[in-house]
């Protein structure tokens, strides 16, 4: 029994020993971290103050080959790594600062001092940022297409997304089709910027992006934002468009609010039918947009039915709706009056309030 | 039979000094285990965002594709500094933004001064009534301004000025803004990137706060960033450092951001609507907001985003006075509380998915237990050891979990900020930094830990002021909200 004691009193002063043990590991652990925390940080500081030492240098180099940069002359590689990472970052500065033949003698100087070996190497960084500037940069180069498009497979989205615009935007994109399967337009890439993608793409390739419309396999939203683009510029047949955006707004989907806007962007009265059908949609902000469109597209023949909707629930709609019928003349304002007189409490308000705003009362 | 009475009294006592450095200790360690993982998201965050260096560039890559955002400034007698916020905010760099200055029903001549300013005229305005708010007296307009409108309404605090806001506004992103504070020019354009990167997902998204004491300003902008001379307001830098760049850019990185300052954040509009905008009658509307939008989407079961971006700025001023700098701690102390009961049934429950395990897990740790635990452990421990109860090493462990832990927190916090913003323009300020970030943690952590006693103190005893908050002003004149 006291044996028994005995081993109890033991392996409780064991375990006892093993926290006490464990709690001194946790200061010492604490101790080393926080020295080490310390010893970086002293570390940077070293680094900081050696950089901030070649301050004038760095001004120096940056004075001397914005001089090169901008005005050529007797230009040759950059020896030291200083100048070679001041040489690009100017390169990116000076190239956003000029356009037309200025731009283009900027880039020549910028490739003789270099700026396009050292790009390409970043291409190769483990930094994704590093990639992208490197990407961006590199894209304005004539004949550096190639190294770019490469970069379409990167594993960073944004390495990819960055790569495409920047081809797009320097009109050396590859066909929209490739774009979309590299990048996972609609499917893993929903960014907006496709739309901007899209609206350069369609500047060196609207037929391409206009057959992107008809592509069964791709998503609705990759061709909504080939519509959009389409839309703003003007480069294609308008009454196809209208006809497969009219088509688009039939079924029940999340992206028939940006069809009924780009439908009253376009204002071609081949989308009427579709943004009237828009204006009765179950889902208020379909109707919203729909009123919104009606209004920009000047559908005169829409006006009672805009002057229902003036009574909607949902304020978006008495609102887009108010605002689409003071865009459509005396018949809109006919409209508002009518509704100021003979409408339910909602719609009153909603007339009386926007022909206050708009000063039409 | 007494000697064996005074062994077991002994052996209480003992164990019960144990059990109570241990929970301190693993209090203590759980926190900083979970500030460790946070460094570690927010590390990786910072390395893989993608760069937008310049303005020229961000202008390019995102202005054809950036929607429509109301800036929601409410003020309350902010007549010396009005003026000048309001033409810093109509200087933003955006392609299509609305300011709207609430006047949330001031006693001295805020409106005046911005009409007279701005040759501002009373018009009409047709406006939702999604949210709730007090009545609004007028609307003031200029053909001259068109980006400017005046809400003057009946006074009814922060939240309802915002609320005031979301009715009147017509962009579908809402900007939430304290008036008194600065912007970056290109604070806009750099806080929208998840709404255009994921625009069917992201709900509200936040930017860092910096501290604007000691910086230069000129005409509403922070021309020369400086550190303030003055010791709290030191601190608090390296406290936004942590809060911002570690703490919210990880739970931004693990979708569990539990709140977005009220100084600048970024949301939907529509969804704000739907969760009833801005909570009236707590201290912590802005935390609550998030919390509501996070309950909203989980209870619709849609997929969803709450982003945290640390490169847009928002400069404020911060207390440099003791007794303010406590009441503001207190404040926001009792503001999480408020949170953590209103929205309790979330609290580790499954069906909110990580913000219910992992958000509310960190809120109950740091923000509920956590002050209490450790003013406990500065009581307690050092007693205990000193009456033999505890050995050496309890101690030990105990300024491991308190000190060098949160020394080693605040220099990689101080690192990670070297080695991907590089946002301190001289070596001289970060080795000042280096040297707070140590000496905080020898008497203001316990002195901030007795202010969110005190904010403990007044949540239990339902107390719902906001206090006063004394500002010195950007342009060196005197205000007060």
């Amino acid at each position: 029994m006291a044996a028994g004691r005995g081993g109890t009193h033991r392996s409780s002063r064991r375990r006892e020993g093993g926290v006490l043990t464990t709690l001194v590991a946790l200061w010492n652990f604490s101790l080393a971290l926080c020295g080490v925390a310390l010893l970086a940080l002293l570390a940077l500081l070293i680094g900081r103050a050696i950089s901030g030492a070649r301050t004038d240098r760095r001004a120096e180099e940056r004075r001397r080959l914005s001089r090169l940069l901008l005005e050529g002359g007797d230009i040759g590689r950059p020896d030291s790594a200083l100048a070679r990472t001041e040489a690009v970052r100017l390169t990116i500065e000076l190239t956003e600062l000029v356009r037309g033949s200025d731009r283009e003698a900027l880039l020549a100087n910028a490739e003789r001092l270099g700026v396009v070996e050292v790009l390409r190497k970043r291409l190769k960084s483990r930094t994704p940022q590093d990639r992208l500037m490197a990407s961006e940069a590199l894209a304005m180069f004539p004949g550096e297409a190639d190294a770019v498009t490469a970069m379409l497979d990167d594993r960073n989205p944004d390495v990819r997304l960055g790569a495409a615009l920047a081809l797009a935007q320097n009109q050396v994109a590859p066909p929209a089709a490739e774009l979309v399967r590299k990048l996972g337009l609609g499917t893993t890439e929903r960014s907006l910027l496709v739309v901007s993608l899209m609206r350069d793409l369609v500047e060196s390739d609207p037929e391409g992006v206009e057959a992107m419309l008809y592509d069964p396999a791709l998503p609705d939203s990759a061709k909504l934002a080939a519509t959009d683009a389409l839309a703003a510029s003007g480069r294609v047949e308008h009454a196809p468009l209208v006809a497969w955006m009219a088509d688009a707004a039939t079924e029940d989907s999340a992206l028939q609010p940006r069809i009924y806007r780009a439908l009253g962007r376009i204002g071609h009265p081949g989308g009427h039918a579709a943004i009237r059908r828009g204006l009765d949609s179950p889902w208020w902000q379909a109707r919203a947009a729909a009123a919104e469109a009606a209004g920009k597209s000047g559908m005169v023949a829409a006006c009672d039915k805009l002057g229902e909707l003036l009574g909607d629930p949902e304020w978006w709609v008495r609102f887009r709706a108010g605002e689409a019928l003071s865009h459509l003349g005396r018949s809109g304002r006919n409209a508002l009056h009518y509704a100021l007189e003979d409408g339910s409490d909602l719609a009153r308000e909603a007339a009386k309030q926007t022909l206050a705003e708009r000063g039409l009362a | 039979m007494s000697f064996e009475y005074a062994e077991w009294a002994k052996q209480w006592m003992l164990d019960g000094a144990q059990w109570i450095a241990a929970v301190v200790i693993f209090t203590g360690l759980a926190q900083i285990a979970f500030y460790i993982v946070q460094l570690v998201f927010a590390a990786f965050a910072l390395s893989n965002r993608p760069p937008v260096p310049r303005g020229a560039t961000l202008w390019r890559r995102y202005s054809d594709q950036a929607p429509p955002i109301a800036v929601l400034a409410p003020a309350y007698n902010e007549e010396l500094t009005v003026v000048e916020s309001v033409r810093s905010l109509l200087a933003l760099q955006y392609p299509d933004f609305e300011v709207l200055l609430i006047n949330d029903g001031s006693k001295d001549g805020t409106l005046a001064r911005v009409i007279a300013e701005f040759g501002l005229e009373k018009v009409d305005r047709f406006i939702d009534s999604g949210v709730t708010h007090q009545p609004i007296r007028g609307f003031y307009a200029s053909p001259r301004q068109p980006r400017l409108l005046v809400i003057d309404k009946e006074n009814g605090g922060k939240s309802d000025a915002l609320n005031a806001g979301i009715n009147a506004c017509r962009a579908s992103l809402v900007c939430a803004i304290d008036a008194d504070s600065i912007l970056e020019s290109d604070a806009l354009l750099r806080v929208v990137r998840p709404f255009i990167d994921e625009p069917e997902l992201t709900v509200a998204a936040g930017g860092t706060i910096r501290i604007a004491n000691g910086c230069t300003i000129d005409s509403g902008r922070v021309t020369h960033v400086r550190l303030p001379t003055n010791f709290f307001a030191l601190v608090q830098i390296m406290e936004y450092l942590r809060a911002f760049l570690m703490a919210r850019l990880a739970l931004g990185r693990m979708q569990v951001l539990t709140v977005i300052s009220g100084a600048f954040g970024l949301f939907r509009r529509q969804r704000v609507v739907e969760v009833g905008g801005y909570s009236h009658g707590t201290v912590g509307e802005d935390m609550d907001l998030v919390l509501k939008l996070h309950r909203h989407m989980r209870d619709l079961k849609l997929d969803y985003r709450i982003e945290f971006i640390a490169e847009p700025v928002c400069w404020t001023e911060c207390p440099e006075d003791a007794r303010v700098l406590g009441r503001q701690r207190s404040r926001w102390q009792r503001g999480s509380l408020e949170c953590f009961v209103r929205h309790k049934t979330m609290c580790l429950n499954p069906r909110y998915g990580r913000i219910g395990i992992v958000g509310f897990f960190q809120i109950l740790l740091v923000d509920v237990v956590g002050p209490l635990v450790e003013v406990l452990g500065y009581l307690l421990i050092p007693l205990l050891w000193a009456l033999k109860l505890l050995a050496w090493p309890w101690l030990l462990a105990f300024l491991a979990a308190t000190f060098t832990f949160g020394i080693f927190v605040s220099a990689a916090t101080l690192i990670l900020e070297e080695v991907q913003l590089r946002r301190f323009p001289r070596a001289r300020e970060l080795a000042i930094l280096a040297l707070i970030a140590v000496i905080e943690n020898f008497g203001y952590r316990q002195l901030s830990n007795f202010w969110r006693l005190q904010g403990w103190w007044q949540f239990v005893r339902k107390q719902q002021s906001w206090g006063t908050m004394t500002r010195k002003g950007f342009g060196g004149a005197t205000g007060a909200t």
